[in-house]
């Protein structure tokens, strides 16, 4: 578990003046299973797509582990083209040649009954998705990259891409790192979850330790300072506060009803803090 | 078998809730003694689960003495009755105090509870 298979050191990306990676630091377990969440604009996509190498970092550098070549790193996002003009069986056949790949998984393919004379480029966004993600499957990858595409995708297929994915978590110990918005079917998966804002990670914890880490209070009046807060929001009866990071020392000092959160709501807190600092300031 | 859910909204680690569905399981005789378990990548992907969510699960119920682990051929329950008596104590034990909580942040004196399980456990 505490084998590195991804280390990110100082990591850069300028777009024109625009700083959208600063400094990116963080380092990725083998096999384990990871969510970057964070407002519109706060690089993760730009991050994943570093880590995919599908753009070159102004400056820093990645490291990948043992094993991890080019052709072990999937990356899964509605923004690639993927040999528009081949019909789907073209593309396949191209695939394999191109990393060896012997006795293809006709699997997915047959279980979404795609006629394999089919152009790509006529596809649905989800048969796309779970096409390119057989292609991904059969290189065995070390690294899955996933942006953002779970919610273009259909429940049934969204069904059937989750169970691939748990497959090859399963049979490979295939590192996940996945980029969203909504948490919905995905949430069970991730076992880390980190917040980017500018290009940096303000959050890093476990799923499981969250829980325990963040805590709501709410108040008719101001909390004392000494609680710390990322995230006030005044409703008609009440405040709210998001208090992190909490410890149960603060219980005694002061009685407030500290609540639990679950993931889409700690989420929800952070993105929204980030809002209101920079309006703020 | 394992009709359970795994709520997300309810702010218990996932693999917490995994624990807690199967040692329902086992009280309440739906998995006995000997019974095999789901292999983990099959109950992962019941669930919708990572399959180190429910290995991590499968592991502490082991620790607690509930399965065994046998290499190559899966997992299987086995335990001792007295250890599956002491977690039914346990487990009704916690719901008699969440049970009495709200009874009381309703305004219900111990009083009113006792009558109200009299007149209930004669029906």
């Amino acid at each position: 578990m505490s084998q590195n298979i991804i280390e990110v050191k100082s990591l850069k990306v300028k777009v024109g003046k625009k700083k959208i990676l600063d400094n990116t630091q963080i380092q990725f377990h083998k096999g384990e299973s990871v969510v970057i969440a964070g407002r519109n604009g706060s690089g993760k996509s730009t991050f994943l797509r570093c880590l995919a190498n599908v753009i070159l970092p102004d400056q820093g550098q990645i490291i990948y582990g043992e094993g991890v070549s080019k052709g072990k790193i999937g990356f899964i996002s509605d923004k690639l083209s993927l040999f528009e003009n081949y019909s789907v069986k073209q593309g396949i056949d191209f695939h394999a040649t191109v990393f060896d790949i012997k006795g293809f998984d006709y699997t997915l393919i047959n279980e979404l009954k795609l006629n394999l004379n089919q152009k790509i480029k006529n596809l649905s966004a989800g048969e796309r998705t779970l096409y390119h993600l057989s292609l991904i499957l059969a290189q065995k990858p070390e690294i899955l990259l996933i942006d953002e595409i779970i919610h273009t995708i259909d429940p049934y297929l969204r069904e059937k891409f989750l169970e691939a994915v748990i497959d090859l978590i399963d049979c490979c110990q295939t590192t996940v790192i996945m980029v969203n918005h909504t948490f919905s079917e995905i949430e069970k998966i991730p076992e880390r979850v980190l917040v980017m804002e500018k290009g940096q990670f303000i959050l890093d914890e476990k799923c499981e330790n969250l829980g325990e880490k963040i805590k709501r209070v709410e108040s008719p009046v101001e909390i004392p300072e000494e609680i710390p807060c990322i995230f006030k929001r005044e409703l008609p009866f009440y405040k709210e506060y998001f208090v992190y990071p909490f410890e149960e020392e603060l219980r005694k000092k002061f009685a407030y009803e500290y609540k639990e959160l679950n993931l889409n709501e700690i989420v929800k807190a952070f993105v929204g803090g980030q809002y209101v600092k920079e309006r703020i300031h | 078998m394992f009709r359970f859910n795994i709520d997300f909204d309810f702010p218990v680690p996932i693999y917490r809730q995994v624990i807690q569905a199967l040692r329902l399981e086992i009280i309440s005789g739906r998995l006995k003694n000997g019974d095999q378990l789901p292999p983990i990548r099959e109950l992962a992907k019941i669930l919708k689960l990572n399959p180190n969510t429910v290995a991590k699960a499968y592991y502490t119920l082991e620790e607690e003495g509930f399965i065994e682990s046998k290499r190559g051929s899966g997992n299987w329950v086995n335990y001792k009755n007295a250890k599956l008596d002491s977690l039914r104590k346990a487990m009704i034990e916690d719901e008699i105090r969440s049970f009495l909580e709200r009874a009381f942040s309703l305004g219900a004196t111990i009083e009113d509870v006792k009558n109200f399980i009299e007149r209930y456990s004669k029906k």
